[in-house]
């Protein structure tokens, strides 16, 4: 100890474990002879005693308690109460992770409609590490801009193509992830802007129908809601769901940013006899879907898959994955040009996790961060010569105009983002989406939680933030001088070089 | 709690112990002669006596809410303690004392049957309630 002041705890713990005894007796006796009021102070002393020597003697599972009796215990009550300790009082508004507090605080804002304007500066660092927009000399007013249309299926010419007019797509979230109540007001909000929402790999999306937004389907590793009894396709399901008015698109999911190689995954506290019975999956047990799907073992057969689930939903369909290795994603583009077959859409999500449960390993330190995937993929596909074949998706923590404009300079053709629009629907980032818990009831199975979600006013506040994110797109557009987000490319960013796009700036 | 028996057998001692300590509150609060008594005996005549009543009372009312039961259980096993512990220095056990005495512990006796099989819900001593570390086989094996 470098300090007189010091307290020495392990001092002070001998002296407390002997003084507790001590002072139960001097109470009793205090009790007994002058006042029985003193017995007040003897009952809760003697219960302390007991359990004292219970930590010290009869527990085995804590050390720390089995060597320093109750004041051991002090340690756990401060540490449970940290974290929100921590939120409430201590954590900076940059700091939190994985989205700070103003972060949050401007999608909140966005989703209420109040004035997102900030005053005094910007909060973030500049000397090296921020990726910007580079503004042209001569901006343009937004009478130029030209609307939003990205329409999937045009390369192929076939009938049913779908065109998004919202360049913010809501991210694959299974009814399963989240509770019912979350599900329609996301469905609900995103139907009143015409956007189109991701159903997740949930198996049948029943709630995800009921508000009548358009739907892209996901297919997951596991197939829930088209999986025959081997684990392989079920042709006739796919066709019978791909026939629904509402589906209008199908995306096969080889990995998924919160744990790319690996399946999804159901924890079992959110598996409700309903969730098991549209998914096909037993109770009461964790459900991990495969780690990849059995017809795609190689490039080759990859590809052929894409073009059969094409041929039997007669549908766009597009691939979602997280990059690994952009040799590989090269070899897969280069396998589609060699079968002249090619999926509607690439969907390149980010490493940096999602909504799902995963093992810790996989949402720290498997996959690559969302920016230099998509460069990556971007320029795969140019080189190939075949980016006009298909179009880009990007995800990965775009809840922000300032980071989604990147994201299109980078080649992406639309956004999508989940925990942008759970953050919309009042996600407080109490980050307990895996344990069925969620306070705010939004990935909660439970109806008292579920309870604080008034559907109505939720889904306001989805179209809310949308339109918003459309707002600042065209501000950030006209700034940029670009009429839409295909004039935007790679040179409209300043990449300063403590960034992962800096390798890409400088390429020989 | 895992078991429905367990569950059972719970609210069983809740209401034995709600109910003897709640039919003594009237001789408490209507300060009965014998009532009045033992508390002179003790020195805590009147106030002891309304303080003790009304610290009863509220250990009744949350012995039966759902969420509150071990905070009940809990105030009244102390209450129940502070009560036999008269009996030990002050009130004796004999003629009808020993049919008080032996109701406290009754209500003790429920009180620690609740705490123990509701243990988990505790506030504080969610530290030490996490099971004994069970074993786990190599993944391959």
């Amino acid at each position: 100890m470098s300090t007189k002041l010091a307290i020495n705890l392990h001092k002070l713990a001998r002296f407390t474990n002997t003084a507790i005894p001590i002072f139960t007796l001097l109470s009793f006796l205090a009790g007994w002879r002058i006042s029985f009021y003193f017995h007040f102070l003897t009952v809760p002393m003697i219960g302390l005693t007991l359990i004292n020597y219970y930590y010290l003697f009869a527990q085995r599972n804590h050390s720390l308690l089995r060597n320093f009796g109750i004041l051991g215990q002090g340690r756990y009550m401060l540490e449970s109460l940290g974290p929100e300790l921590r939120q409430y009082l201590y954590s900076g508004d940059t700091e939190e992770r994985p989205f700070n507090r103003t972060e949050r605080a401007e999608v909140y804002r966005k989703a209420n409609n109040v004035d997102s304007a900030s005053s005094f500066g910007s909060q973030n660092d500049f000397d090296a590490t921020e990726v910007k927009l580079r503004h042209s000399l001569f901006p343009i007013s937004k009478e130029n801009l030209l609307p939003y249309r990205l329409t999937f299926g045009e390369e192929r010419g076939i009938q049913k193509t779908y065109t998004l007019t919202v360049p913010f797509i809501i991210s694959g979230m299974s009814y399963g992830a989240l509770g019912k109540s979350a599900i329609r007001s996301l469905a609900r909000g995103i139907a009143q802007t015409g956007g189109l929402m991701n159903t997740g790999e949930g198996g049948y999306p029943k709630y995800h129908l009921m508000e009548n937004c358009d739907l892209a389907f996901q297919i997951g590793t596991a197939k829930f809601g088209v999986r025959q009894e081997d684990g392989t396709l079920d042709d006739q399901r796919l066709a019978d769901l791909a026939a629904k008015d509402q589906v209008r698109l199908i995306e096969l999911k080889l990995s998924q940013g919160a744990k790319p190689g690996k399946g999804g995954m159901l924890p079992k506290e959110k598996i409700t006899a309903e969730i098991s019975e549209l998914r096909g999956v037993p109770m009461g047990q964790d459900v991990v879907s495969p780690t990849h799907h059995p017809e795609c073992e190689d490039y080759h057969s990859t590809v052929a898959f894409i073009r059969r689930i094409q041929e039997v939903s007669h549908l766009p369909v597009g691939i979602k994955l997280c990059m690994g290795d952009p040799r590989q994603f090269a070899e897969l583009v280069a396998e589609m040009k060699r079968q002249d077959s090619f999926p509607d859409w690439i969907t390149i999500d980010g490493a940096e996790g999602g909504t799902g449960a995963a093992p810790k390993a996989f949402i720290d330190r498997v996959g690559m961060p969302l920016f230099p995937a998509l460069k990556s993929a971007q320029d795969a596909l140019v080189s190939a010569g075949v980016r006009q074949r298909l179009k880009l998706v990007a995800s990965g923590k775009l809840i922000n105009p300032g980071s989604q404009i990147i994201a299109f300079c980078l080649g992406a053709d639309a956004i999508a983002t989940a925990r942008g629009f759970m953050l919309s629907i009042g996600c407080i980032q109490a980050m307990q989406c895996g344990s069925n818990t969620c306070p705010v009831g939004i990935t909660s199975h439970n109806p008292k939680l579920e309870r604080g979600i008034d559907i109505a006013d939720k889904a306001l506040r989805v179209a809310n933030y949308v339109h918003s994110l459309e707002h600042d797109l065209d501000e950030l557009l006209c700034a940029a001088g670009a009429r839409c987000v295909r004039e935007l490319s790679f040179d409209h960013l300043y990449v300063p070089n403590e960034t992962l796009l800096y390798p890409f700036a400088h390429r020989i | 709690m895992k078991s429905p028996k367990l569950k059972i057998l719970s609210w069983i001692a809740q209401f034995a112990a709600a109910a003897i300590m709640g039919q003594t509150l009237y001789f408490k609060f209507a300060a009965h002669p014998e009532s009045v008594q033992l508390f002179t005996e003790l020195g805590m005549e009147p106030h002891g006596r309304l303080l003790i009543g009304a610290f009863e009372l509220i250990a009744c009312v949350l012995l039966l809410i759902p969420s509150s039961i071990v905070y009940g259980a809990l105030l009244g096993a102390c209450l129940m303690a502070g009560a036999i512990i008269g009996h030990i220095t002050e009130l004796g056990w004999e003629g009808p004392r020993l049919q008080l005495g032996s109701l406290a512990i009754a209500v003790f006796a429920c009180c620690i049957t609740t705490l123990i099989i509701r243990r988990r819900e505790l506030p504080l001593l969610k530290a030490i309630q996490t099971e004994k570390p069970t074993k786990r086989a190599r993944p391959k094996d």
